[in-house]
């Protein structure tokens, strides 16, 4: 059993290596400011709270990424039941992409769509592509999700070429 | 993962908005996320408790048997309800703590346990209403004097009956429906685990 001590500094180290990662993931979560910065929060809090019951299991990354992971499913989950009548969160990223042309900043515009084409994954897609885009192995990656390498690596492949589309048909248009 | 993709390059550029949470607000509000839990179990007994006050305190002033039996089993129902819905929700608490599973896992078990708890719900929730609903409306229709006559009464029971029993056909439709979806979803997290990445 951990001390409390032990808790705090297990989050702090955590919240110190990957708070960007953890930014990048609600922004490829969630389109609204105020729904993101409470889910960033979220994510936060469940982290300092799994660090009460650190197992080692696994590493501190893998430990970290699931925990946020499954954070911001849950959070997709519950959004989806509660904001049915609302805007979806996809269509909320619609707006933003909207909006974004008229952006002058080429690099933002490109992370805003690809943010919203991330929000429009299935959950596991959306799960891989963003721990891909940390940089994380496929094998990290499996780890993380529970599904195969081989699963993974198929998966990044078929997404890499939809998203690299994406972009072109964009950039034509 | 090769580093020369542009995505990742875009992706890890992304300017960080300014985003401060002290350990402090951390504690407190891991501490308001306790407290909201305990509101709501607290809430769930005392809308039990009024349920089981009410039944038990008709059955205390009403004399006739029946109907002292009917509250009592509506009684001995709401207090199985009650332990069902506590056990239920400290499951969920437990599996919603293991944030540490891999994604696959964690959203397997959460659905798993949502099935389970809406496929049985006939026997958990609606089932232990039912004898003491039964015996308390045919005690106050069918035995009480009422003054009205035997088929008035039969009436008011079968009607009273056919209420109850669309009430609990579209619990259960509902559930079934909800049920039918879970299955879809757990099917779709297998079929992603087992297929090797084609969807």
């Amino acid at each position: 059993m951990n001390t409390t001590s032990d808790q705090d500094q297990l989050y702090l180290q955590a919240a110190e290596a990957f708070g960007p990662a953890l930014q990048r993931l609600a922004r490829a979560t969630e389109a609204n400011d105020e729904r993101r910065r409470d889910l960033l929060q979220d994510m936060h809090v469940a982290l300092w709270r799994s660090f009460g019951r650190f197992d080692g299991r696994c590493s501190l990354k893998t430990w970290t990424y699931r925990v946020v992971h499954n954070t911001a499913a849950s959070h997709v989950d519950r959004e989806r039941r509660t904001h049915r009548d609302a805007i979806a969160i996809d269509g909320a990223g619609d707006l933003a992409d909207t909006h974004s042309l008229a952006r002058t900043i080429e690099e933002t515009d490109a992370a805003l769509r690809l943010n919203v084409w991330i929000r429009r994954l299935k959950p596991p897609d959306r799960q891989v592509m963003t721990l891909y885009l940390e940089d994380l192995s496929a094998a990290e990656i499996a780890e993380v999700t529970g599904l195969s390498s081989g699963a993974v690596a198929t998966r990044i492949s078929r997404l890499k070429a939809q998203l690299t589309k994406h972009f072109k048909e964009r950039t034509d248009a | 993962m090769p580093d020369h993709d542009p995505f990742l390059a875009i992706w890890t550029r992304q300017p960080a908005e300014p985003f401060t949470l002290t350990l402090a607000d951390i504690h407190a509000r891991a501490t308001r996320f306790q407290s909201r839990v305990r509101m709501r179990n607290i809430t769930e007994y005392v809308a039990a408790g009024l349920v089981i006050a009410m039944f038990a305190w008709l059955g205390w002033l009403i004399p006739d048997p029946v109907i002292k039996t009917g509250a009592g089993l509506i009684v001995a129902g709401a207090l199985y309800v009650c332990w069902k819905l506590h056990s239920l929700g400290r499951a969920a608490e437990v599996a919603a703590s293991d944030h540490a599973s891999s994604l696959a896992d964690f959203h397997r078990a959460e659905l798993m346990r949502q099935r389970a708890a809406l496929a049985t719900v006939w026997r958990w929730y609606l089932a232990p209403f039912l004898p003491g609903m039964l015996v308390f409306l045919g005690a106050v229709t069918l035995v009480a004097d009422t003054g009205l006559p035997l088929e008035a009464r039969l009436r008011t029971f079968v009607f009273g009956v056919g209420l109850m029993a669309a009430v609990f056909a579209a619990i259960g439709w509902l559930n079934a429906r909800s049920v039918k979806a879970l299955d879809a979803e757990i099917a779709e997290i297998d079929r992603v685990r087992t297929a090797g990445g084609e969807s």
